[in-house]
């Protein structure tokens, strides 16, 4: 794989302000969405990006993207810091950076039939007219497996994995470096959540492009990725590549998280046992102190909840933020 | 093991403007006391119209049971009157549902959700019924019952919701209950939880479950026999082992090499079942999996396929393993 970084995320922060107020709105509080996050992603490759709900994992997304405007930190692409780009500067950047949504039945305009949807984008950035654009948006219905006569038709007459291949093929019309793929196949049946997950892979080998796939799927995000973050509350608390992490995971949070995925075999599960971590997620209006973990973990100790730990690498390319390890 | 339902050629219609939904057709499944059974298949197969079959809480008048036998201890529900229906719900059978905040009441404190099914099936009083309540929702593992007992469904997250739910459907102390994709809308250490206190709750009251989820590692984990549905019908049932590790039927083939496993490497490509579910209310001839099935022969479209026994305890309504054709097993070995 080429080592080439194409994304590059420092210390990035989203805070939701809580007012309080009619006329004179006072802030009382942040919702830390996302609380100093950094990484990389590399040319090519596939970023899997879990977490429970609430964890921060779409606002990450929604901020690398700047659908969300970050409330501090870098997003670096191409040596430019996303961030700090006025919306104009911007729009030049959205044709590498693309999205994939994860309910087709409310991203797709319903007035619009699948060549407006897919040729949309084409539209927007002026890049082709009359029949050259006519004959784009039938190799993109082609490139995700539909069929061109269904040009015409409006998104109610598709169903749900084919509506999922028309958010696919829209965000791959301007040839992007970088798609986000928020939750894509969570509203899909089985048998099509794999069809959809192949159709990503193949895309992603015959045209290069990076993920950042985001799910709460850990079967999934295994299949798919080549190196995988897990968030708890806004924050990284461990990233390795996917064979590290799914094999020798290190945080007590990841391998809870491991160990309550039911894997199909019933002759597996019998010899598997359960780690049932106590609680729910705590608010991250006001998150505990130390790590945000230790509340609800089963080994825990003093220094967890008075220092939070930093992210470190504790094997080459493992990184947790764990005090167990450092 | 004795068996406590039996449900026989169940066959439950949708009576709808563009035609006949026959969401469930001739469907035959039986449960022993306190075993686990699983409904296994994808959304609009039937499995959880073959379940409110049982509890008769079909939506009339479009949709009705229109043939068939539940053999509850012998009884047949569907030939009760609706009073004497009311004395099993929740009494003998009770159901957890998908999504507890469109099933619970929001006008009514958990307490009394809670104890309005024992003060009408055990004629308690409300305030030993509200006792009664703390205990159930203790067991459940509800911090501070004495407290939370007072609170509207709104003021519960959505596990402690479905911890409620779990609490209203163990109350009577049931034989039978019907938990109804019970962990789909929660997280995955949430759903860990929940799976972990049913487990645990039906294997001290010896109470008999029968799971509905698409969720295939879910079914491997907590179910002894399971029951693969597809277009309103059984297409194979039998042991989770041999189930998942002989599988007779193409669409259970299909199904098990769709799912990434969570201990498998990376990228080993996964094969999907092409194309769509068909279309309830203009099913195809012969097989209804037929269309998809990349082992059709040509009596698949024109016969359909019984149920039947191939080997002990497993059967299957698949014409190519019937006549001992399984194509399919030379890939997985």
């Amino acid at each position: 794989m080429a080592e080439k970084i194409i994304l590059k995320v420092n210390d990035l922060t989203k805070y939701f302000p809580i007012t309080r107020g009619l006329f004179r709105q006072k802030k009382i509080a942040d919702v830390k969405a996302v609380d100093g996050v950094s990484f990389e992603v590399l040319k090519g490759e596939t970023l899997g990006l879990v977490g429970e709900s609430g964890c921060g994992k779409t606002t990450l997304g929604k901020c690398i993207l700047q659908l969300y405007r970050p409330t501090s930190g870098e997003v670096i692409f191409e040596n430019k810091d996303l961030s700090n780009l006025s919306d104009k500067e911007l729009r030049v950047f959205r044709q590498k950076l693309q999205v994939i949504f994860q309910d087709p039945y409310d991203s797709l305009n319903p007035r619009f039939t699948a060549m407006d949807i897919i040729g949309e984008p084409l539209r927007i950035h002026n890049i082709s007219h009359g029949k050259e654009y006519q004959e784009r948006v039938t190799d993109l219905l082609n490139l995700v497996g539909l069929a061109p006569y269904m040009a015409g038709r409006y998104p109610h007459e598709f169903s749900g994995g084919q509506r999922q291949r028309l958010g696919i093929a829209r965000a791959l019309a301007l040839q992007p470096e970088f798609i986000v793929c928020d939750e894509p196949i969570s509203a899909l049946d089985v048998s099509i959540q794999a069809q959809i997950i192949n159709l990503l892979d193949d895309l992603q080998e015959q045209f290069g492009i990076a993920y950042i796939f985001i799910s709460h799927d850990l079967s999934v995000v295994r299949h798919i990725s080549d190196r995988v973050a897990v968030m708890y509350l806004g924050k990284f608390m461990e990233l390795s590549t996917q064979e590290e992490l799914y094999i020798k995971p290190l945080h007590p949070y990841t391998q809870a998280l491991l160990s309550a995925v039911p894997i199909p075999d019933p002759d597996v599960e019998t010899k598997r046992s359960v780690i049932v971590i106590k609680g729910e997620i705590p608010s991250p209006i006001n998150p505990p102190s130390g790590c945000v973990f230790h509340p609800r973990c089963p080994r825990a100790f003093d220094l967890c909840s008075t220092t939070i730990p930093e992210l470190k690498e504790v094997a080459s390319r493992h990184f947790v933020a764990c005090h167990l390890y450092h | 093991m004795t068996t406590l339902l039996e449900v026989r050629n169940l066959t439950t219609y949708f009576h709808t403007q563009d035609g006949v939904v026959k969401a469930v057709d001739g469907v035959s499944y039986d449960v022993n006391r306190g075993e686990t059974i699983a409904l296994v298949g994808e959304s609009g197969c039937g499995k959880t119209v073959s379940a409110l079959s049982i509890l008769r809480l079909v939506a009339e008048p479009a949709g009705r049971i229109m043939t068939g036998e539940v053999l509850f201890d012998g009884i047949d529900l569907l030939k009760l009157s609706t009073e004497e229906m009311r004395k099993m719900r929740g009494a003998k059978i009770s159901i957890i549902f998908q999504e507890p905040l469109t099933s619970l009441n929001p006008v009514l404190t958990i307490g009394k959700q809670i104890s309005e099914g024992l003060e009408f099936h055990k004629g308690i009083s409300s305030s030993d019924g509200i006792q009664e309540a703390i205990h159930l929702l203790k067991m459940v593992g509800i911090p501070h019952p004495e407290r939370r007992i007072y609170d509207y469904p709104h003021q519960f997250s959505g596990g402690m919701r479905q911890r409620a739910m779990i609490a209203i459907a163990i109350a009577c102390q049931p034989q039978l209950i019907i938990a109804d994709e019970p962990t789909t809308v929660v997280d995955v250490t949430i759903q860990a939880q929940l799976l972990e206190l049913i487990k645990n709750i039906t294997r001290e009251f010896g109470t008999a479950l029968i799971l509905i989820t698409h969720n295939l590692g879910i079914v491997a984990r907590y179910a002894n026999r399971v029951f693969v549905m597809y277009a309103g019908k059984i297409v194979e049932h039998g042991t989770a082992h041999d189930v998942y590790h002989n599988p007779y039927h193409p669409y259970t083939v299909g199904l098990l090499a769709s799912v990434p496993r969570l201990d498998e490497p990376q990228k080993t490509r996964l094969l999907p079942i092409e194309g769509q579910p068909p279309d309830l209310i203009a099913l195809p001839i012969g097989c209804s999996f037929q269309p998809r099935c990349m082992y059709a022969v040509p009596r698949c479209q024109k016969e359909k396929p019984l149920l039947l026994d191939i080997s002990p305890n497993h059967y299957a309504a698949c014409w190519l393993s019937q006549n001992g054709i399984r194509p399919w097993q030379k890939k997985s070995s």
